[in-house]
């Protein structure tokens, strides 16, 4: 069954395809997103590290393989919102190096984009949407706009643990988050009760929900939840996205016609249905002359190092998203293993969870759990790191042999850490256990071995198809009017948190589309 | 709304309000109240929670009686893209009731293979040397997810009904705080 026709269908109702449909909805477009979970609201937040998981995906299995395999379900989201519904709100810029890593360092890939073609798109989300930070402090920031609030209040934790950068040497600033230190545009400041992995129901952190979701809704953007899209349309010549197919909560087949298809899924989403997108026009998947859909799959390499304090460090107080940072460590060729990192310090933390006080130390049970767990409540204090991993083609998403309830192949990502990627979380580590134990504190430790957080990649843009997969606007090079958004899209991942350069991106391409329509849509 | 409403905190909610079929009728009740209950399991067999509920214990002391056979069988019985486990957030494939058949599983085969009896009938000194070997390799005689993920993601299960909850935080002396309290049933 087909849908009347609109002009522009976007897959997938996460941050970058609810902030694409609002922008073309304001421009006067008939948009439908298509959301494969449920429609969530903001009552459906409750403060829970255990029900925050009903956030998490819930979708078709993602088979996730490799020697690292990347963690996809606790990455990206389910329902209306997507990933953004659960994010910490951890929002530094990349730095314009990050974007010429190939012409400036000789390894990984360029973007097809300088960080003076983001900038803008930078200082409008941060003035739209709020951004809390202090960028005299933020003594390695780019050129750009003052963030528009003051940074959010430190607890006893944040003072603690800077105070062990300090000592060894190391410069600290705010860390610029999508959290209201005041009230901004009609939202509430944040009362600091670290419930943001469950996500944040009072509008203070910067969620689709509260921010481009009611302008979507006034500009009249219709969303269908429940909607699983399986494959990209085309047309007889096969040159041109004709709509996509979907089946609806009742697993009725539809299709849903449209001028222009972008997709905003997942990252290993999106390479999946492109490769599921298969026909005599493009055998080995749609936009997909580079033989590049799926690779360059990367994520950031993460580090934990602890301190347990006598004092009171107010852990229970704060944000999910850290009080502070340092990016001493940003220089991608200043230390031993190539890549940018970024120092987080200190977050509110609650006892379960992956990232709760218990996993602190996973190898205690029983009765001295219940001993750390008393000590850990009261005197617990981590920092952390994001460093870049650079993209590897062997790193992909590649259809599985298992199959979904339609006859479609699974998405299998295959990803592993190389020896660069080893030298610098070494180092990391190295680093870290200094900066813990120059702290006040009677007892520290580090974790043993590198996690990864964010799933970037898969559908990487560049200059030619030869390449990549689309341009710097996201267009795909085969296929003229089928667009790519999100994290998806990065070539190289920089050693930040991606959620604010994934806006400015998608910001930047609805500009493109608006004001290119006769020619994306013709 | 004010901070103040919004850090309304419950006494008593503990895990949130769960389905449960008492007497042929769906009630809901925390993990703890069904297990105080002695409610039928839906999922797991009988020596499938003996296991469990014994790994839980040494886990995490209390875990038992927190209801964690309760709160793992009910969610194993709901659809994976409603499912409140752990595991879901670690990317375990669905149905996750296959994962604890084979971990439980494991665990009494490779604890027969050592010791000569099933998990549960180990002394609790024995148990706590037994899971100190699964926690770190996968001993002789195991099947299934290798055991120190099936210990990683059951330590989990036993840290969420003991401390995830509003009980449980207050064990700690940390103030809840909640937006939305966790009794909504989803």
């Amino acid at each position: 069954m087909a849908s009347a026709k609109v002009d522009v269908v976007i897959v997938g109702g996460g941050a970058s395809g609810i902030l694409l449909a609002a922008k073309l909805g304001q421009a006067g477009k008939k948009v439908v997103i298509l959301e494969m979970g449920p429609p969530l609201g903001l009552d459906d937040l409750v403060s829970s590290q255990i029900w925050s998981r009903r956030l998490k995906w819930g979708g078709v299995p993602v088979v996730s393989e490799g020697k690292n395999p990347v963690a996809h379900n606790f990455q990206s989201g389910w329902g209306l919102g997507g990933a953004a519904m659960h994010q910490f709100a951890n929002w530094p810029r990349f730095h314009p190096e990050d974007f010429r890593v190939r012409t400036q360092y000789g390894r990984g890939l360029d973007w097809p984009i300088s960080y003076a073609d983001l900038r803008p798109y930078y200082d409008r989300i941060q003035k739209e949407v709020g951004l809390s930070g202090d960028h005299v402090a933020e003594v390695w920031r780019p050129a750009g706009d003052p963030y528009p609030m003051p940074p959010i209040r430190w607890f006893k934790q944040a003072e603690l643990l800077a105070e062990g950068f300090r000592k060894v040497g190391m410069r600290t600033a705010p860390m610029p988050l999508a959290i209201n230190s005041v009230s901004y545009n009609g939202r509430p400041a944040c009362i600091y009760d670290g419930w943001c992995e469950a996500g944040c129901p009072t509008g203070a952190l910067v969620n689709p929900q509260v921010t481009y979701l009611p302008i979507a809704k006034k500009a009249g953007v219709e969303i269908r939840t429940d909607a699983y899209v399986t494959r990209v349309l085309v047309n007889a010549k096969g040159d041109r996205a004709s709509g996509v197919e979907y089946y609806d909560k009742a697993r009725e087949r539809r299709e849903q016609h449209a001028d222009v298809v972008v997709l905003s899924a997942f990252s290993a989403s999106n390479p999946r249905i492109l490769l599921n997108s298969v026909n005599d026009k493009h055998p080995q998947g749609l936009a997909n002359s580079s033989g590049l859909v799926g690779h360059y799959v990367a994520a950031h390499i993460t580090f934990s190092a602890f301190a347990m304090f006598e004092e009171n460090t107010e852990n229970h107080m704060g944000t999910s998203g850290a009080f502070g940072m340092s990016q001493d460590g940003y220089v991608k060729d200043s230390h031993p293993g190539f890549g940018s990192y970024t120092w987080t310090i200190g977050v509110a933390m609650k006892p379960n969870d992956v990232l709760g006080f218990a996993n602190s130390r996973p190898q205690l049970f029983g009765s001295a759990l219940h001993d750390f767990m008393k000590r850990a409540s009261r005197g617990l204090a981590r920092i952390g790191v994001q460093a870049e991993e650079l993209p590897s083609a062997e790193n992909r998403v590649v259809l599985s042999d298992r199959k979904d309830a339609y006859g479609f192949p699974l998405a299998r990502v295959i990803h592993s850490l190389d020896e660069n990627s080893m030298q610098l979380f070494n180092h990391i580590r190295a680093e870290g256990d200094r900066i813990v134990k120059a702290t006040r504190a009677k007892e520290t430790w580090t974790n043993p071995s590198p996690g990864l957080a964010h799933f970037l990649g898969g559908t990487v843009m560049g200059k030619s198809a030869k390449d990549s997969v689309a341009d710097g606007y996201g267009r795909t090079h085969d296929v003229g009017n089928l667009f790519i958004t999100g994290g998806g899209l990065f070539p190289t991942i920089a050693g930040v948190h991606p959620t604010f350069t994934l806006h400015a991106l998608t910001l930047r391409t609805a500009d493109y589309m608006a004001k290119n329509w006769g020619a994306i849509a013709v | 709304m004010s901070s103040v409403s919004r850090r309304m905190v419950l006494k008593g909610a503990a895990l949130g309000a769960l389905a449960y079929t008492v007497g042929g009728a769906e009630v809901l009740l925390s993990p703890r109240e069904a297990h105080a209950q002695g409610l039928p399991l839906k999922v797991l067999t009988a020596d499938e929670r003996a296991a469990l509920e014994a790994l839980g214990e040494t886990l995490l002391p209390g875990a038992k009686d927190a209801g964690l056979a309760h709160y793992v069988d009910q969610q194993l019985s709901v659809d994976p893209s409603e499912s409140l486990l752990l595991a879901r957030a670690l990317g375990v494939m669905p149905p996750y009731a296959d994962f604890y058949r084979a971990g439980l599983a494991g665990l009494d085969q490779s604890s027969r293979k050592a010791h000569g009896v099933k998990f549960a009938e180990l002394a609790a000194d024995k148990r706590a040397e037994f899971v100190e070997q699964i926690r770190q390799k996968v001993p002789e005689g195991w099947s299934g997810p290798p055991s120190p993920f099936f210990y990683f993601v059951s330590r989990g299960d036993a840290v969420d009904v003991y401390f995830g909850t509003v009980e449980g935080f207050e064990r700690l002396g940390i103030p809840y705080m909640p937006h939305i309290i966790p009794i909504k049933r989803w």
